[in-house]
């Protein structure tokens, strides 16, 4: 008997005005798991984010959190169930500094239970020192990488149970990327629940337990990450065969060695 | 320097119209035409109570300013909230709408007559090194900067103000971190209804403590002066723009008055427009303009 | 076997319909109708209008129907250009005083005073604009606020020109000491002058200065993209704005033969004529006529609920630009004429796209750029760098597009890829770097200067005015062709009216070779995504640019529709000659359709080459899946 995914997606249809974008996408992402989806741009996976969110609305489907329907729920409350976000392109409020960016990110926190916001707020500095030497300057000022640091920050203070991550590498130099995706690794290996939307499909695919693949908004695979071949990966993304081949030689059941990161309880 | 004095004081209840508008733009990218209407029209709920019925300026005062914060609400839950993705010029419409709702409802059921409300506090005043400050400009003046401060101090240091803060940034990363997206809107609004009350009561007595449809137009155009000379998008700019045009407006008044231009100080706040936009469009401390469409 | 079918390559024929010219076009019919007028209203008053009609009923119509002439210029500004004017009674003021002093202190004839009004109604509306329409479209409402009132409280009450609340006469002079008292005869001219107005605004809609005034409405970076200049423009839509209200306030005034600061120019007026622009139908000039003669007439029958209709604007606006913001008379149409059930929108269905138009080089007004030697690339773009805060979005990128050569530009998502695009184009400026067409640097252009060198270029999201319709898009795009000035737009002289009929055979041509004759006349937001953007490109190509630019063209197109749109985009360097430089996600489209192709990731160039090196180039995939960890 399998314990309940932690979120659920059931036959979830959606678009703008008339044109559909998602026709009915299935998903679950296990509790303390990470799952990845993947697709051509256009094939609807910011569009399934949002939808998730709350900001997009849903026209059918059902989306269940930790066993409570959210379906219909504004994104307000669907952070206040546990839900948090790093959305696309960072979005930080450049106006505001790294600390007031960070107490924005735990509102819901705070409603909840406002002593634990100091102990949080160390966690976070803990695990992105940048952040704490630079915690009173303008979120404008920081660099991309720093900035997508403040992102994760935001979406971890609160203490989510899962965290809907939008192309966290997008327009990132590469060796920031490595530094991004050394941190989210960390960041599973405290036992997060993530859902990932990336581009950058090696990226993703370190950081994915499952996929799920989007093409034109349905799910054409769905699977163990582990079980990715390269036809598959050829056909649904398109890529041709040599880049396939290429993708798939990383995979395959390789333990992946993940960088030592700093335990820390709940 | 009485009339440096004078113009602090005028100033500063230009900065609180100022405010007004910068607070509704800075979060919505809207200008807020009805700004200084809302307040006039409130006031006539301060002469009813007061004049009419001979209650204290306060309770009047209250009044008004609660109507006030009345109508921003309304006009946000049924007008603002339908337009969220509306063009902003199509939402500034609206607002010369409210304008115009407001305005013609006064000249519908006052017009003709010229109402008075009674001063908040007794005539007179101290004389401080030659210049006579009355208890009405002291009241403004610890009103405006109480207001100044306190609104400075709740949008840094509250959960919600930063969270206003954070809506007017970015709307949808704010959604995204569980702010609540109608409760902001609203609060801008009731604020902006609150402001214009409160602008419109100081000014009152500092002309006598008449009333009459549109009699405070030159409130509006003063703060909107301010807001355009302080950068639209920012309340501190707002502050001193406030103070600047209302210096520069009485110094206009007492020097460069004459038949050849009467009532200079109002066209004395066009050429300021002009010459604002022509050389430095975004204002004292706004940010330049572009981050959102 | 035909060219066609060997080549794959379908050339448009020409349109088979019969040209039967008609004698009545409608210019024509309009100069009849005026010719009619000008006959036979004063046959009408003399004889049969003073027996109709009293003279204080004439005077309500001469009032109208001056706030007629007023509706349409707000109208055009408003209602075509969408800039907010929140004074324009001091507009109508500032003519009426013009008016008055000409015919009563200087003895003109009223002719030279309302000559006189426009003069000085558009003067005032271009001091007023010139600061203002630099920028977004509110300032310009910020400005004419505090204008109305300035004028009301204070530029009025100047000695110069009246003197405190004293005003100025406004006489009916008509020759020397002859004036005119009659009101019906003044009704004769009031109609005539509103008919003059009435077809200089159709001429404005029917000229590129209306289409381009729309344009800026909806969208002011497809608008340059097309050519337009925008401020110059909305300066321009102000001006004439300016020169039809000063004459409106002549009118007025010289019906009501006296004018001062607040009678009866006040900033009632200045809301009343928003609410009617934007409540009776914003851009429609027959629905903004009649509201505002219904407005203006309606007091004078019924007296006591004047002051309820101020009130019932103001809510009218509230609700119109809330419910549905483009005025009753839209809604009107609207319930009249169900707009078409958008079909196959999901892009199921369209994957057929048709032939791009294949038509002759248009006549250019402008000097083609002196070619550079033969094997000078068209587009060099050299050690770009565009920075926005703190990041750069674009970092020393250098990259050449060859004549007649089709050039794709890829990366991942956020790779500055459109920006690179909109420094290029012009609507973004860079920080350093040289760009140049055919040897001229451009960086310093504007991005309507650009495009009329030659640089055309399509949008993420369909850069096409939506509301205007196919056809009228095929004219906006052309509008950098055009051989006639402002004033002959305005005039409608012959060398307008001709431009103007073939700017509208040259869209048919295309439209027929589109095959989309049944949609011509639809708004562009009623086509299909993939139709939207063949009409896109075909727009751009009309022109005959030397650089077509194309950010994204299969964006929100079905797989199969992207097939046929690499067989397009081949179509474009082979059979049409244009060169192309192309944005895509969609890389095994550019692989197949490009000759050489340049890789951008955070910024950077990190790759150049033919497609096959490029598929094979280690940086390249690393870039979009990811380097080996």
């Amino acid at each position: 008997m399998t314990t309940p995914a932690l979120l659920s997606v059931t036959g979830l249809r959606a678009g703008f005005g008339a044109q559909t974008i998602l026709h009915g996408v299935d998903l679950d992402v296990p509790e303390g798991k990470v799952v990845g989806i993947f697709g051509l741009n256009g094939a609807g996976k910011s569009v399934l984010l949002k939808v998730l969110a709350g900001v997009v609305p849903t026209w059918s489907g059902s989306v269940w959190l930790d066993g409570a329907d959210i379906t219909g729920l504004s994104p307000e409350k669907r952070v206040q169930r546990g839900m948090a976000h790093v959305p696309q392109g960072r979005q930080v409020f450049g106006s505001m500094s790294v600390e007031q960016n960070l107490r924005v990110g735990a509102w819901a926190l705070r409603r909840r239970d406002k002593s634990r916001y100091d102990e949080r707020l160390a966690q976070v500095y803990d695990t992105f020192p940048r952040l704490a030497e630079r915690r009173r300057q303008p979120a404008v000022t920081l660099s991309g990488g720093e900035q997508a640091m403040l992102a994760v920050g935001r979406a971890l203070i609160s203490d989510p149970k899962i965290v809907l991550i939008d192309e966290p590498s997008a327009g990132l130099a590469p060796a920031v990327v490595e530094d991004l995706l050394s941190v989210l690794l960390a960041v599973r290996s405290f036992g997060l629940t993530m859902l990932l939307v990336e581009q950058n499909i090696r990226f993703g695919l370190r950081l994915s337990d499952s996929a799920c693949l989007l093409q034109r908004g349905r799910v054409v695979y769905s699977g163990e990450t582990s079980s990715l071949d390269q036809e598959k990966l050829g056909t649904y993304l398109g890529v041709g065969r040599l880049l396939a081949d290429d993708l798939s030689k990383g995979l395959g059941g390789k333990p992946v060695a993940k960088k030592r990161a700093r335990a820390r309880a709940g | 320097m009485q009339v440096i004095v004078v113009g602090l004081i005028a100033g500063s209840i230009y900065a609180l119209i100022a405010l007004g508008i910068a607070l509704v733009y800075k979060a919505t990218r809207v200008l807020n035409f009805a700004q200084a209407e809302i307040g006039t029209g409130t006031l006539y709920f301060t002469w009813w109570l007061c004049t009419r019925h001979g209650l204290p300026w306060f309770v009047g005062a209250l009044a008004s300013i609660a109507a006030a914060i009345a109508i921003g609400l309304l006009f946000e839950v049924f007008v603002i909230r339908k337009m969220m993705t509306a063009p902003r010029v199509t939402v500034t419409v609206a607002t010369i709408g409210l304008f115009s709702f407001v305005l013609a409802l006064e000249l519908a059921f006052f017009a003709g007559t010229i109402y008075s409300v009674p001063p908040p506090l007794h005539p007179g005043g101290v004389r401080i090194g030659g210049v006579f400050v009355s208890w009405s400009q002291w009241l403004a003046l610890g009103v405006v900067c109480a207001v100044a401060l306190g609104l400075a101090a709740f949008l840094r240091y509250t959960d919600f103000g930063l969270a206003v803060q954070a809506s007017a940034d970015d709307p949808v990363a704010a959604q995204l971190m569980g702010t609540p997206r109608a409760k902001i809107s609203a609060f801008t609004w009731g604020t902006a209804g609150a402001l214009s009350a409160l602008a419109v009561l100081l000014i009152d007595p500092t002309i006598g403590g008449v009333l009459s449809p549109g009699a405070f137009s030159g409130l509006f155009i003063g703060g909107l002066t301010a807001a355009l000379v302080g950068g639209l998008n920012s309340l501190p700019g707002a502050f001193v723009g406030g103070l600047a045009v209302g210096v520069i407006e009485a110094e206009v008044k007492a020097h460069l008055d004459f038949n050849a231009i009467p009532s200079s100080n109002v066209t004395a706040m066009l050429v300021i427009v002009l010459a604002v936009l022509l050389l430095r469009p975004q204002g004292l401390f706004g940010a330049t303009a572009g981050r959102r469409a | 076997m035909t060219v066609a079918e060997e080549t794959g390559v379908v050339v448009a024929p020409r349109a088979e319909r019969p040209r039967r010219t008609r004698f009545w076009t409608e210019r024509r019919s309009n100069v009849a109708i005026a010719v009619l007028l000008f006959v036979a209203l004063p046959l009408l008053t003399e004889h049969a209008m003073p027996k109709l009609l009293e003279q204080h009923h004439y005077f309500n119509l001469d009032v109208g129907v001056a706030m007629a002439v007023a509706a349409i210029s707000l109208n055009l500004l408003l209602g075509y250009t969408g800039q907010i004017s929140l004074g324009h009674a001091g507009l109508l003021a500032a003519g009426a005083f013009a008016s008055g002093i000409m015919t009563s202190r200087w003895h003109a004839s009223m002719v030279f005073g309302l000559l006189f009004a426009m003069v000085v109604g558009a003067a005032v509306a271009f001091v007023l604009g010139l600061p203002a329409l630099r920028l977004s479209g509110l300032y310009l409402g910020i400005v004419t606020v505090i204008f109305g009132l300035a004028m009301q409280s204070s530029l009025l009450r100047s000695s110069f020109l009246s003197g405190g609340s004293a005003g100025v006469p406004m006489f009916r002079r008509v020759w020397g000491s002859t004036m005119t008292t009659d009101n019906a005869v003044f009704l004769v001219v009031s109609l005539l002058l509103l008919l003059g107005v009435w077809l200089v605004d159709v001429n404005v809609v029917g000229t590129r200065l209306g289409r381009a005034f729309r344009a800026i409405r909806e969208n002011e970076a497809v608008a340059q993209a097309f050519g337009i200049p925008v401020t110059r423009y909305k300066l321009l839509a102000f001006t004439i704005s300016g020169a039809m209200a000063g004459l409106a306030g002549a009118m007025y005034g010289h019906t009501i033969g006296y004018v001062n600061n607040e009678k009866p120019f006040d900033s009632t007026m200045s809301l009343m004529l928003v609410i009617i622009v934007m409540v009776a139908g914003a851009g429609r000039r027959l629905a903004v006529v009649f509201a505002a003669l219904l407005f203006w007439l309606f007091p004078s029958f019924i007296e006591s609920l004047h002051q309820w209709s101020y009130v019932v604007g103001g809510f009218l606006l509230m609700a119109t630009v809330r419910t549905h913001p483009d005025g009753i008379a839209d809604l009107l149409h609207h319930r009249r004429k169900p707009p078409p059930a958008p079909d196959a929108a999901d892009s199921d269905g369209d994957d057929e796209l048709p032939a791009l138009p294949q038509l002759p080089a248009p006549a250019r007004p402008i000097e083609p750029l002196l070619s550079a030697a033969a094997d000078a690339p068209l587009l060099e773009v050299s050690d770009v760098t565009v920075s926005f805060g703190g990041l750069n979005a674009v970092d020393h990128v250098s990259l050449a597009v060859p004549t007649g050569s089709v050039v794709g530009l890829i990366g991942p998502n956020g790779a500055g890829k459109s920006t690179l695009f909109n420094a290029i184009s012009g609507l973004v400026p860079i920080g350093q770097g040289r760009i140049s067409l055919r040897g001229k640097e451009i960086q310093g252009l504007r991005c309507d200067q650009r495009a009329s060198l030659g640089i055309a270029r399509s949008f993420q999201h369909v850069g096409l005015a939506r509301d205007l319709s196919v056809r009228e898009n095929f004219l906006l795009a052309q509008h950098q062709l055009a051989p006639y000035s402002d004033v002959e737009a305005l005039l409608m002289l012959p060398r307008a009216a001709r431009a103007e009929a073939e700017f509208r055979a040259r869209a048919d041509e295309a439209i027929a070779a589109l095959g989309f004759e049944a949609m011509a006349d639809m708004p562009v937001r009623n086509l299909s995504g993939g139709q939207q953007r063949i009409v896109e490109i075909a727009c751009l190509l009309v022109t005959a640019p030397e650089l077509v630019l194309l950010d994204e063209p299969s964006a929100g197109m079905a797989p199969a529709a992207a097939e046929n749109l690499a067989t397009r985009l081949r179509d474009l360097r082979d059979a049409l000659g244009r060169t192309v430089l192309l944005i895509e996600h969609n890389v095994p489209l550019v692989l197949d359709t490009c000759d050489y192709v340049y890789v951008l990731d955070a910024g950077k160039l990190i790759a150049e080459g033919a497609p096959a090196e490029i598929a094979a180039n280690r940086a390249v995939i690393d870039a979009y899946f990811g380097a080996a960890v």
